[in-house]
């Protein structure tokens, strides 16, 4: 380094030259001038757009620089088809749970997070004898952790997690415990109750499996 | 109670009544400014901004609520229409109707058509309007305006005229009728059609949900606190602020004439007023100014008294600096009125609105002057970027840390209420207050010089409220100003906001105030000739008002015309996921 550098001695890098300081700069009021112009520039055009409805797209179209925000929660990027959110219990025809109180879900639940009480149906009732029902269904939202073992363990398609929501915060630890009847009002995202794959009941032409009036 | 008695009573009357609607004037203004800053700020972010506070109607009752509006103004055109069938229209009532005619059916089909556009046809009148283009409605809409304007002032005073006058005024009332009506109905179908219509009104609701909300929430006092002087503190900041107004005009004074006989107020202006004249200024006092900044200077013991009764020491410290830069920046504030003082020559604001009016609006007799008041008045109202006692992200919240509830609302009004004040009397001191250009006590006149180029005489009391307009026009666009400099500017250092004070703000001022001695004295000293010239050059100022009116109007029907230019942007699965799902700006995805 020699003596005659401008960097002091000691400091290793680049000399950034000074910004300079024009008159303009100086006074300081042509600045803000131009500062003001910029931001009115801004106002105008997006009051203009916010009034008469051409606000673009976010996730879609863009103006010019491409910079666009998304207003959360007014506008929503959309979730991934297989997004895993919030679960749901799918429904039969007649507006019972799919669920057979297997207890598969909870075992398979790394988390813990889901209880269900069995249960067995009264006598008389068709289904009684063949499969049960579950009592209570409770998940914690709070515990789980999202990683759809508990769909991919159902043998009868009654949990998913196609909902498309995510938990929505509450202020008590209470409010994420989700009861059975809170679980099968929640929709999937196409606002169907049921699941895609049909269930066929015992007695159905489809049933595929054994019954009790069969002799085997 | 006597007529004799009452008479002894009314000035004091007068003068309740009139603060009363100063004070309502600048609460009303500072609440609307409340909105407003946070409506700009988040359109000048893109942001979505204040639309969450709503009040829901029930679809039939808003649907009666949009009609009532509407069947008023067409009551009022037919009941127009009526009176006009008796007696002889005159071409200005003509060309004013025909241009609320035009106004009405554009802006309706364009509304409506534009409705259909971004919401999908719902009705068979939606298919109508689907073949309106909104924008080329618009064009089309100004192309009349224009047409019908020119016609008018081309045809004045020829064989037309008449004719011209008899369709404006016969027809006018009549569409305008129709085109509102028929707008109120297709807004009432579509509400009816609702259960419920929610009542956002671009976000106006936050406030007063914000004002009730603090109404309600826990008023806390620190326990260490002077309870007393931490409960009057917001009241010494926020009284003294709504008297600011007091002593400035809202209008030229309106003659009321001899009692029982109103033919001064509807006929055209008398150069000296006869009988009784109605000042539109709440206090005569020849101490105008000194009572504004009198009054302006003891808002700042409410911010220091808050902060030394709380006991907390970012408090102290915001009330410190609160208290410094209030001192520093009254000087300057002073001192750069001081060459405004000198060229009007009095104390009292109304006088130099009339001066003003007479002359040259003091933007241009003082320019120096004026930016220097507008930099001393935004420190004054201690808001960004002179929030120093504020200054958040160092010191919390300044002097009113330790307040909540209405206690802590009554210091933020006051910042505002102060906003709007100092925006009314700079537009006063500096934009000559309720002086509109070209135009006098007669009414619109267009002079340069000597000639004089185009005149219309007014009536005195259309004079006086186009006035009164113009005032609160400036004083809105002074706070707007104010606004975009609040969502523009960063704030400053404390040492650069004590130096721009001392070392620049003032002798900037002194300077000021030398220049000004120096060239009120060359003018004293001109002659008749230098007089005229002024007198020229006051003239070609009120154009270039004009002209940069103009300039803005012209502005804004561009920006307004000027097609969007979208560019599409699927780069990214989720952006293709939600163009299959029709977009995230009409509809909601996900959950």
């Amino acid at each position: 380094m020699t003596p005659t550098s401008t960097v002091p001695r000691g400091v290793v890098g680049k000399a950034v030259a000074r910004p300079s300081q024009t008159a303009s700069v100086q006074t300081y009021v042509p600045e803000i001038a131009k500062g003001l112009v910029l931001t009115a520039a801004h106002f105008f055009r997006n009051t203009k757009e916010w009034v008469f409805g051409q606000t673009p797209d976010p996730m879609l179209e863009s103006i010019n620089d491409g910079i666009n925000t998304i207003n959360y929660p007014e506008q929503r990027r959309p979730y991934a088809e297989r997004f895993r959110g919030v679960h749901r219990l799918t429904l039969r025809e007649d507006n019972s749970p799919r669920c057979v109180a297997c207890l598969c879900c909870s075992t398979a639940c790394p988390a813990q997070c889901i209880h269900i009480e069995p249960g067995e149906y009264p006598v008389g009732d068709s289904r009684r004898g063949y499969e049960k029902f579950p009592v209570r269904f409770v998940i914690d939202e709070l515990r789980c952790i999202f990683c759809g073992f508990c769909v991919e363990a159902c043998p009868c398609d009654a949990i998913r997690m196609d909902s498309g929501m995510h938990a929505a915060p509450y202020d008590s630890r209470e409010q994420f415990i989700f009861e059975k009847d809170l679980l099968m009002r929640i929709p999937a995202r196409d606002g169907d109750h049921q699941s895609e794959n049909p269930r066929h009941e015992p007695g159905d032409p489809s049933y595929p499996g054994l019954t009790r009036e069969q002799k085997h | 109670m006597s007529m004799d008695r009452l008479r002894e009573f009314l000035p004091a009357l007068l003068i309740v009544g009139k603060a009363l609607f100063v004070a309502m004037f600048s609460m009303t203004a500072a609440v609307l400014l409340t909105w407003a800053d946070r409506r700009q700020g988040s359109m000048i972010q893109d942001r979505v901004g204040p639309n969450r506070a709503v009040i829901f109607l029930p679809g039939k009752f808003a649907a009666v609520m949009a009609l009532l509006p509407a069947l008023a103004i067409a009551g009022a055109a037919g009941w127009w229409l009526v009176l006009a069938r008796r007696e002889a229209p005159t071409p200005t009532e003509a060309l004013v109707f025909s241009q609320l005619a035009i106004l009405s059916v554009w802006a309706t089909a364009a509304g409506i058509a534009g409705r259909v556009r971004s919401l999908g046809v719902a009705s068979s009148i939606d298919l109508l309007f689907q073949q309106i283009q909104p924008r080329s409605a618009a064009a089309a809409g100004l192309v009349a305006h224009l047409i019908s304007l020119f016609a008018f002032l081309g045809l004045r005073g020829s064989e037309y005229a008449v004719t011209l006058t008899r369709l404006g005024a016969g027809s006018g009332p009549a569409i305008l009728a129709v085109a509102v009506l028929g707008g109120a109905f297709y807004t009432a179908m579509n509400c009816a059609r609702e259960k419920q219509v929610g009542l956002r009104l671009a976000g106006i609701m936050h406030p007063v949900a914000d004002g009730l909300k603090s109404i309600f929430k826990e008023d806390f006092i620190p326990p260490t606190a002077d309870k007393l002087l931490h409960a009057i503190a917001p009241i010494i900041s926020f009284f003294p602020v709504l008297v600011l107004l007091a002593v400035v005009p809202f209008g030229a004074p309106l003659c009321l004439g001899v009692p029982g006989d109103w033919s001064t107020l509807f006929g055209p202006a008398t150069a000296v007023c006869t009988g009784q004249t109605l000042s539109l200024q709440v206090l005569d006092v020849d101490s105008g100014l000194l009572f504004y900044l009198a009054l302006a200077g003891l808002g700042i013991i409410g911010a220091v008294v808050g902060g030394w009764a709380s006991n907390n020491k970012y408090s102290l410290l915001g009330a410190i600096r609160a208290a410094s830069q209030m001192v520093s920046y009254e000087v300057t504030l002073g001192l750069t009125l001081v060459g405004a003082l000198m060229i009007y020559g009095t104390l009292r604001v109304d006088l130099m609105v009339a001066w003003q009016a007479a002359n040259s609006w003091g933007i241009f007799v003082q320019p120096l002057g004026f930016i220097l008041f507008f930099a001393a008045a935004i420190a004054e109202s201690k808001r960004i970027p002179f929030d120093i006692p504020e200054g958040e992200s160092e010191i919390v919240a300044g002097y009113f840390t330790e307040y909540s509830g209405m206690k802590f609302a009554m210091f933020f009004f006051a910042e505002y209420v102060t906003v709007v004040t100092s925006s009314a009397l700079i537009s006063a001191l500096f934009l000559g207050g309720w002086h509109l250009p070209f135009f006098d006590a007669s009414g619109l006149r267009v002079t340069l010089g000597q000639e004089v180029l185009f005149a219309q005489p007014l009536p005195h009391l259309v004079v006086v409220l186009l006035g009164v307009l113009a005032f609160i026009g400036k004083t809105l666009l002074l706070c707007w100003l104010q606004l975009l400099i609040r969502w523009t500017l960063p704030r400053f250092r404390y040492d650069q906001l004590m130096k721009l004070s001392w070392r620049v703000l003032l002798p900037a001022s002194l300077g000021n105030v030398m220049i000004t001695g120096l060239l009120v004295l060359v003018a004293a000293e001109g002659g008749a000739s230098m007089e005229r010239g002024l007198a020229y050059a006051a003239d070609v100022t009120e154009l270039v008002v004009v002209g940069a009116s103009l300039w803005a109007t012209v502005a804004m029907v561009r920006l307004i015309f000027e097609p969007t230019r979208y560019q599409a942007m699927l780069a990214s699965t989720s952006a293709q996921f939600a163009k299959a799902m029709g977009g995230t700006r009409t509809r909601r995805m996900g959950a």
